[in-house]
């Protein structure tokens, strides 16, 4: 039978045996006798049948009759009853009590009251001091010793050993439950002659759903005789509502058939159970068992179930105590994190100075910083591939409002990536932005483990409705594989914290830029007034002097030296290129300042008006004008125009000396750009200096030899990074330049 | 019988170069000048020290845009805001086209406007075109005023 064989069939056979209604038997072990009375006037509405073997009187002539009218000694026991709370579910000892019939026999009362009813359920009497003289001693031990255990292995063993001394089994074992409710022996106490099976799992099938939580509601269950012969209750439904009685917390209650056949298939006859219930979830059991039949008293059942309680407590509080100081560790590393990414200014640069940590964080053994634009890897991971593979895998299905994603076994859970599974075995992700499919992902590898079961985790289901107990007890041994650690709860809650803290970070990023927009905006606000009061201002004296200049040429001419009229003329020559200077660099800020206004635009037809334009500039000139084929963009003609009539008015210049002058202008499609170029015969310049070429006020050359301000080509950089393009230029000195603008295609 | 042309204009040295580049215009208006928005208004409204001047609309207004007082944007809007005064051809000096105010000057229904070029030789020529066409062969509003030419001295 294969691995997912027999998972089916055992689901099936779980399934089969978790509709047994077990809290509803309808009939008690024969260790006792029940009497179920109407709460209020204690009249007997139901009786167990074996009350002829204990009292000489058959169950049917109780029925009707008051309990006071059938007690010889002991009517205190009405008060006790009376004083029973509606719910009071857990049986206490009532007292002792003597009956009318067999007035010899004393015997103790266990009452509680359930389903509408009160439940008292007798016993023979022990002698009450003795036992407590004798138990109470083994029951201080153990809550003395308790303190000084130091894992909860060595509180188990020390239970174990103190409940096999109260009870006398021949073997105490204490278990606890996985999340998939195998138990695993930690602690055994065993007498010769009783295999031991300690470190052995049990499977989950052992004990059906309905059965873990009568666990959990009646703490305590005691079998005496496996061969007992059950003892019918008397009607066998419930007078007052017409269902089966609900015997939940009733210690006589009868156990299920299959119970009985697997405890018969141990060896074991009489047995004994104690719940270790942890924040009200069943955390596991001690369980006794002795191969011959064996009582047990109800003191030395509460002294067990005493010692149970403390056991409880006492793992509940190692756990509150572990899982804080856990918990602590996640805090102390998150806010480690935190602080890292903090001083950096940036989520991944601050994971990424602190790698053990972020993948300790999670007890994993590799993670993993993703985000559209990066991805970084520590530890042990896929590949680069595989993780951005993973990171659109997650992005395809929603993480829930939870934003977190984990799996224990990848090759299960993501079957849409096989690789994955190649390199680890878990995943926990967590999605770090609203907006963005950004994710903190950690990985666990594989962690094949053998296990031990005690048995073929298998019941024999024959059909229909009777469900066969494992008769093999015999050690089997299972590999478990492509599976990790399961990721814990108090993880998947530290990396949900983080990312609550990361989402945190981010906004407060978001903020800061949006300030920095803000004071931008102010900043930009000013700059515009300053060139406001340039361009009026300082333009407002330059043209006078230049006015003034020619006034004074036009009247005074005649009393000048040639000297005097050289000056003037300079005088006016400068105070104009002054102006020039104001305005370039106005329009040159302007630039940096106005929206993009984008638009389709055909570059072709741009050159040819830029030629027109440009004419006076080279008229008289051979120039030789190679214009290949031009694409047109999407960019803002104003802008284009002013950037292709720098680059022309560059090329005309700088050839002016050449005949013919060759300016080429072209432009090629590559990848997401488009590419164009003006090429020129002309001077050239030095690559050393290319660097320089495109700032503010940067010249190649002397003044004398080619006029300029030093703006024509900041602006051109200007322009095209405003369309975030770029520039760049070639030349070889003496031989020509070519000047390079590469715009993004645009939709 | 020309109207006159209104020039308003603070600055003494733009002043006087505009004078003179109208007069090398050759336009045979009379030149009006007043140093700021508040005389403007004053002298188009016929009031303060204006209030006895001959009835009548210039024919053009040649207003720059920064004016102590009362500023040419300022002027423009109360001229286009009077019924009387709201065909009057008025005409911006601006010291740059960069200037944020010359959206709004369009906006209030400026009819050109002259940036004021570093070269004098340009601003002579606009100037001079300008004139020609408001003053010569612009048909005057109605109720426009034709003056004299004043005789030269």
């Amino acid at each position: 039978m294969t691995s997912s064989e027999s998972v089916a069939v055992l689901a099936a056979a779980i399934e089969q045996c978790a509709k047994e209604p077990i809290h509803t038997p309808g009939s008690i072990q024969p260790q006792g006798f029940m009497l179920v009375l109407q709460p209020g006037t204690f009249t007997v509405l139901q009786a167990s049948d074996n009350l002829s073997h204990w009292l000489g009187v058959g169950a049917q002539q109780v029925l009707g009759q008051a309990l006071g009218s059938l007690l010889a000694e002991g009517g205190s026991l009405l008060s006790q009853l009376a004083a029973l709370a509606d719910g009071d579910k857990h049986p206490v000892h009532a007292g002792d009590v003597r009956f009318s019939y067999a007035a010899q026999r004393t015997f103790a009362v266990m009452a509680h009251s359930h389903d509408g009813v009160v439940f008292a359920e007798f016993e023979p009497a022990s002698d009450v001091a003795g036992a407590y003289g004798h138990l109470y001693p083994f029951v201080r031990t153990f809550v003395g010793q308790t303190q000084e255990m130091g894992d909860l292995t060595e509180l188990c063993q020390l239970a174990v050993q103190e409940i096999k001394r109260i009870t006398g089994f021949g073997r105490v074992k204490a278990y606890r439950f996985d999340t998939d409710g195998n138990g695993w022996v930690l602690a055994e106490q065993a007498d010769p002659g009783y295999p031991s099976f300690l470190g052995l799992w049990f499977p989950a099938a052992d004990i059906p759903a309905q059965a873990r939580e009568l666990y959990v509601a009646n703490r305590i269950r005691v079998i005496e005789d496996a061969n007992y012969r059950p003892s019918a209750l008397v009607p066998p439904l419930n007078p007052l509502t017409g269902r089966p009685l609900d015997m939940s917390h009733a210690a006589l209650r009868s156990v299920s058939p299959v119970h009985l056949q697997y405890m018969r298939n141990m060896g074991t006859l009489a047995s004994m159970s104690l719940s270790i219930v942890v924040r009200g979830r069943l955390w596991g059991l001690v369980s006794c068992h002795n191969q011959a039949p064996r009582a047990v008293g109800f003191q030395a059942r509460m002294a067990c179930e005493l010692l149970g309680s403390v056991l409880s407590l006492q793992i509940e509080a190692r756990e509150t105590d572990a899982n804080t100081q856990r918990l602590l560790g996640l805090r102390q590393s998150i806010v480690r994190m935190l602080s890292a990414m903090a001083d950096r200014d940036s989520v991944p640069e601050g994971l990424k100075a602190l790698p053990d940590t972020l993948i300790g964080f999670a007890g994993a053994q590799g993670a993993a910083v993703y985000s559209e634009s990066s991805c970084e890897l520590f530890g042990t991971t896929p590949g680069t591939d595989q993780v951005e593979a993973l990171a659109l895998w997650l992005s395809s299905r929603s993480l829930g409002t939870q934003q977190v994603f984990h799996s224990d076994n990848v090759g299960r859970d993501i079957p849409e990536l096989p690789r994955l599974a190649e390199s680890i075995a878990g995943v926990l992700a967590v999605a770090i932005s609203e907006l963005h499919n950004h994710y903190l992902v950690w990985f666990r590898v594989e962690q094949r483990r053998t296990v031990t079961w005690a048995g073929r985790p298998e019941k024999e289901w024959a059909g229909g409705t009777v469900l066969n107990p494992r008769s093999s007890f015999e050690q089997w041994q299972e590999t478990v594989s492509g599976h990790c650690r399961a990721w814990e709860p108090m993880i998947i809650e530290g990396a949900l914290e983080l990312r609550m803290a990361v989402l945190g970070i981010v906004l407060r990023k978001a903020e800061e830029v949006a300030q920095l927009a803000r004071d931008l905006k102010k900043s930009n606000k000013e700059l515009e007034a300053f060139s406001y009061s340039v361009s009026h201002d300082l333009r407002a004296p330059l043209r006078h002097i230049v006015g003034y200049a020619e006034l004074l040429n036009d009247f005074e001419r005649s009393n000048l030296s040639e000297r005097g009229l050289r000056f003037l003329e300079h005088i006016g020559e400068s105070a104009r290129f002054a102006g020039t200077l104001v305005d370039n660099l106005l329009s040159f800020s302007q630039m940096g300042r106005s929206a993009l206004r984008l638009s389709d635009v055909d570059l072709g037809a741009l050159v040819d008006a830029t030629r027109r334009e440009l004419a006076p500039d080279y008229a008289g000139r051979e120039v030789a004008w190679q214009i290949e084929p031009l694409p047109r963009v999407i960019a803002d003609a104003a802008f284009i125009h002013l950037a292709l009539r720098n680059l022309l008015a560059n090329a005309i210049k700088y050839t002016r000396d050449r005949a013919p002058a060759v300016i080429r202008i072209g432009a090629q499609q590559q990848g997401a750009e488009v590419i164009v170029y003006v090429k020129d015969n002309g001077v050239g310049f030095d690559m050393a200096y290319a660097g320089k070429l495109f700032g503010v006020f940067q010249r190649l050359h002397r003044m004398e030899e080619f006029e300029g301000t030093g703006i024509g080509l900041a602006s051109v950089r200007r322009i095209i990074e405003r369309h975030e393009g770029r520039v760049w230029a070639e030349g070889v000195l003496g031989e020509g330049a070519t000047f390079y603008f590469a715009l993004p295609k645009r939709d | 019988m020309l109207k006159p042309i209104l020039l308003v204009e603070d600055n003494p040295r733009d002043l006087e170069l505009t004078l003179v580049a109208l007069e090398r215009s050759q336009l045979a208006n009379e030149v009006i000048v007043l140093r700021d928005g508040a005389e403007a208004l004053d002298y188009l409204f016929r009031r303060g020290a204006h209030a006895q001047r001959v009835e009548g609309h210039p024919a053009v207004l040649l207003l720059d845009l920064k004016l102590p007082k009362v500023d040419g944007l300022e002027v423009l809007k109360a001229v286009r805001e009077t019924a009387q005064l709201s065909s009057l051809p008025v005409v911006m000096l601006t010291s740059s086209k960069e200037e944020p105010d010359l959206q709004r000057a369009y906006q209030l229904g400026v009819n050109a406007y002259v940036v004021k070029p570093v070269n004098f030789k340009a601003f002579v020529s606009a100037i001079s075109d300008l004139g020609v066409f408001w003053a010569v062969l612009n048909e005057p509003p109605p109720g426009s005023l034709r003056l004299q030419r004043p005789a030269k001295p």
